[in-house]
C-alpha cells in the first residue's frame, strides 16, 4: 500500500478529469430517502454525503439484476454464443462495507466455478473508495468491514483540508498520475489518519454479540421459539436478499423469441426466502416453511462462509434491516440468541 | 403442422387487455407470423368458431356471458385467462360486494329489468382454464411469453413471488419510505413492479401469492395510518371474487 496526499483544492479537478475522460459511476441523490449509484456525466451530480443506497453499488455493476448469458439458435444443431458484457468503468464513492461485500462476491464468483460474466466486469472496474456515515442499523465494525485493506484501487479519507489517499494497485496509481496533483505524505498525515480512524470507528453505535451467537446458534437451530416468532412476522418477500451486497443467488431461464428459432439464456436475482427457491422436480421442496428459510439465511450470512472462506458473508451494512417491512432485524436476532438459550 | 388457430375474446371488461395485445407494436408481426388469429373481438371484423387456443379477457357478469364462455370452452383445446377480470373477477367483483340487485337498480333505475346481471365470476368458475396471465392490465410481454411457451410445448413461468422482488431488482426506493402504502409484500409479481416504479403503491391487481402474510400486511397498513375500512377497501379492490377475499385467505 502506498500513501499520498491530495489537497482539497485539487479534489474537484481530479473528479472533473475523471468525468471528462472515463466512464464513471458514482453516488447521486435519488429521492428524499436514498442515493443511487448511476452514470455520472457532470461532476456536480456527485453527492458523497450519502448514507442509504438501496442496491449495493458493486453488486449493481458486477452482478446486474437481470443479465443475458448465452444467445442461441435452434436448427439441425444448436448454435450458441456466450455473451460477455463489460466496459472499463470507474466506480467512485463506494464505502468500506460495500467494498467488503464486493470482495466477498469476487471470491464467490471466482472460486469453484469461475463466473466469466462477473469476472469480465470485475476486471474492467476501477474502484475508488470513500468513508460515509454509517446508518443506525449499521454494524460493519463487528463484521470487520468498517475499514478495508483490499478490493479498491484507491481509497480517499477526508482529513478536513486534505485527503489521505491509499493506493492499492498500479491501476489506481496510474489514474492519480494521469488526473491528480498529489503529494507525498509527511509524518503528521499518518498521525492524523490514525486519529481520524479512531473517531470514525466511534460512529458505529450498534452493539452486537457475535461470540454468543456463534456459541449458541447450533443449540437453538432445531428449537422452535425464535424461528416461529420470526416466521410469524416474515412476508417471504425476498427484500433482505436482494438488497444484500453479498447475496449471490440467481435463477437461470431460457427465453425463446417468437420466431421459435432464436433465444437467449438469462439470469435474474433469486431469493432463498421465497418458497419456490427450494422447489425441485417432483414437487419436492427442501425448505417449505418460513422457519426453514429464515434460519438458512442466518446460517448463510453468519456461519457458512466463516467456515468456508474464513469471513462472514454478512458485512453489517444494515440494508436488510432497513428493507424489512416486517421489522426483522438481524442485529437484534444475533443478540437474542443468548436469551433464547437461557430459556 | 400449420400455425395454431387462436381466438381472442372480450367478455365483460374494459377492453384494455386486448388493447395490450395491440400495443405489442414491436412484436405484433412476429406474433401473427407464429399463430393464426382467427377471432379478435376488439381488432378484426370477421368471426370464427374454429380455433384451438382461446385468450379470454373479462369476467362473467350476465347470462349472455355464460352462454358465450361455455361455447368458447366447448371449442378451445387450450384456454388462457388474460387479465384480472378473467383470472379472478377483477374490479367487476365490487358489484358482488355492493349487492348485485342493488347495483343494478342504482345504475339502470326503472330499466333494470332489461339487464340480466348476475354475480360476477372469473372464467374458471364456468370452464377449465389452462393458463393465467394476471394483471390489470396484464404485462403484454407475459402474454407473448405464454404464446411462445405454448408453441414450444412448455409451461409458462408465471411468478408466485411478491412484487418486492421485482421492485428490488429495479432498484426502487420502497414506497413506504416515501410516505405511501403498498400491497407489494403479499401481491403476485410479474408486472415488473409497474406501479412502484412510478412511486405508486401496488394494489394487488395480479392477486395475492399462495402464502400471503395477511396479518403482517394489516398491521403494516394500520401503522401507516389506514383505518380498518381503508384496509378492506385496498384488499377488496381487485380481490373480492374467487369465493374468498384476501381477508379470508
Amino acid at each position: 500500500m502506498l500513501y499520498k496526499i491530495l489537497d482539497k483544492n485539487h479534489h474537484k479537478e481530479f473528479l472533473s478529469n475523471l468525468v471528462a475522460n472515463v466512464k464513471m459511476v458514482g453516488p447521486k441523490k435519488k429521492d428524499d430517502s436514498c442515493h443511487d449509484f448511476t452514470s455520472i456525466k457532470d461532476v456536480d451530480e456527485i453527492d458523497t454525503a450519502y448514507q442509504k443506497t438501496t442496491i449495493p453499488p458493486a453488486k449493481k455493476i458486477l452482478f446486474p439484476s437481470t443479465e443475458n448469458l448465452v444467445r442461441f439458435r435452434l436448427g439441425e444443431t444448436i448454435e450458441s454464443e456466450g455473451l460477455l458484457e463489460s466496459s472499463e468503468t470507474v466506480l467512485f464513492g463506494i464505502n468500506a462495507w460495500d467494498i467488503a461485500g464486493m470482495n466477498f462476491l469476487d471470491r464467490f464468483f471466482s472460486t469453484d466455478f469461475a463466473d466469466e460474466n462477473y469476472i469480465a466486469k470485475r476486471k474492467a472496474l476501477t474502484v475508488i473508495g470513500i468513508d460515509t456515515e454509517p446508518t443506525e442499523t449499521n454494524f460493519a465494525h463487528y463484521m470487520d468491514s468498517e475499514y478495508v485493506i483490499e478490493g479498491f484501487d484507491l481509497y480517499f479519507t477526508d482529513l478536513g483540508d486534505r485527503f489521505f489517499v491509499r493506493i492499492a494497485t498500479a491501476k489506481g496509481n496510474a489514474l492519480l498520475d494521469r488526473f491528480a496533483h498529489i503529494k507525498d505524505i509527511e509524518e503528521n498525515d499518518l498521525k492524523d489518519f490514525n486519529k481520524y480512524m479512531n473517531v470514525y470507528r466511534k460512529k458505529f453505535k450498534l452493539e452486537i454479540n457475535m461470540k454468543n451467537f456463534l456459541d449458541n446458534f447450533e443449540n437453538i437451530y432445531d428449537k422452535k421459539g425464535v424461528w416461529e416468532e420470526l416466521a410469524e412476522k416474515c412476508y417471504s418477500c425476498g427484500s433482505c436478499n436482494l438488497v444484500c451486497p453479498t447475496c449471490f443467488c440467481f435463477n437461470v431461464k431460457d427465453d425463446i423469441n417468437l420466431d421459435l428459432k432464436t433465444g437467449q439464456k438469462m439470469r435474474e436475482w433469486d431469493s432463498c426466502m421465497i418458497p419456490e427457491y427450494g422447489l425441485v422436480a417432483g414437487e419436492h421442496n427442501f425448505r417449505p416453511s418460513k422457519e426453514n428459510r429464515l434460519k438458512q439465511r442466518y446460517r448463510c450470512k453468519l456461519i457458512t462462509y466463516k467456515e468456508k472462506y474464513g469471513k462472514n458473508s454478512c458485512v453489517g451494512c444494515g440494508r436488510c434491516i432497513e428493507a424489512c417491512l416486517a421489522k426483522i432485524n438481524i442485529a437484534e436476532d444475533i443478540n437474542a440468541i443468548k436469551k433464547e438459550v437461557n430459556v | 403442422m400449420g400455425k395454431p388457430k387462436v381466438g381472442i375474446f372480450g367478455i365483460t371488461g374494459c377492453g384494455g387487455c386486448q388493447l395490450e395485445i395491440l400495443n405489442l407494436e414491436d412484436q405484433l408481426l412476429d406474433l401473427i407470423n407464429a399463430v393464426d388469429i382467427v377471432h379478435f373481438t376488439e381488432a378484426i371484423t370477421e368471426f370464427s368458431d374454429d380455433y384451438e387456443v382461446a385468450l379470454i379477457e373479462g369476467s362473467i357478469t350476465t347470462e349472455h356471458d355464460v352462454e358465450r364462455i361455455e361455447k368458447i370452452g366447448s371449442i378451445a383445446k387450450i384456454v388462457v385467462a388474460v387479465g384480472s377480470c378473467a383470472v379472478n373477477g377483477g374490479l367487476n367483483c365490487l358489484k358482488n360486494l355492493y349487492g348485485t340487485e342493488k347495483a343494478n337498480a342504482l345504475v339502470y333505475g326503472d330499466k333494470k329489468e332489461w339487464i340480466d346481471t348476475i354475480d360476477v365470476k372469473p372464467v374458471d368458475a364456468y370452464i377449465q382454464v389452462d393458463h393465467y396471465v394476471r394483471g390489470c392490465p396484464p404485462n403484454r410481454l407475459e402474454i407473448v411469453d405464454v404464446v411462445r411457451s405454448l408453441l414450444v410445448g412448455r409451461n409458462p413461468e408465471i411468478p408466485n413471488y411478491p412484487v418486492c422482488i421485482e421492485c428490488k431488482r429495479n432498484g426502487n426506493t420502497c414506497v413506504y419510505e416515501l410516505g405511501k402504502t403498498c400491497l407489494g409484500p403479499i401481491s403476485r409479481a410479474g408486472c415488473n413492479s409497474r406501479c412502484p416504479n412510478s412511486v405508486s403503491g401496488c394494489e394487488a391487481c395480479r392477486g395475492v401469492i399462495d402464502d400471503p402474510n395477511v396479518n403482517a400486511q394489516k398491521d403494516l397498513l394500520a401503522e401507516h395510518g389506514l383505518s380498518v375500512k381503508d384496509i378492506m377497501e385496498q384488499f377488496n379492490l381487485y380481490n373480492a371474487c374467487k369465493g374468498k377475499t384476501i381477508e379470508q385467505t
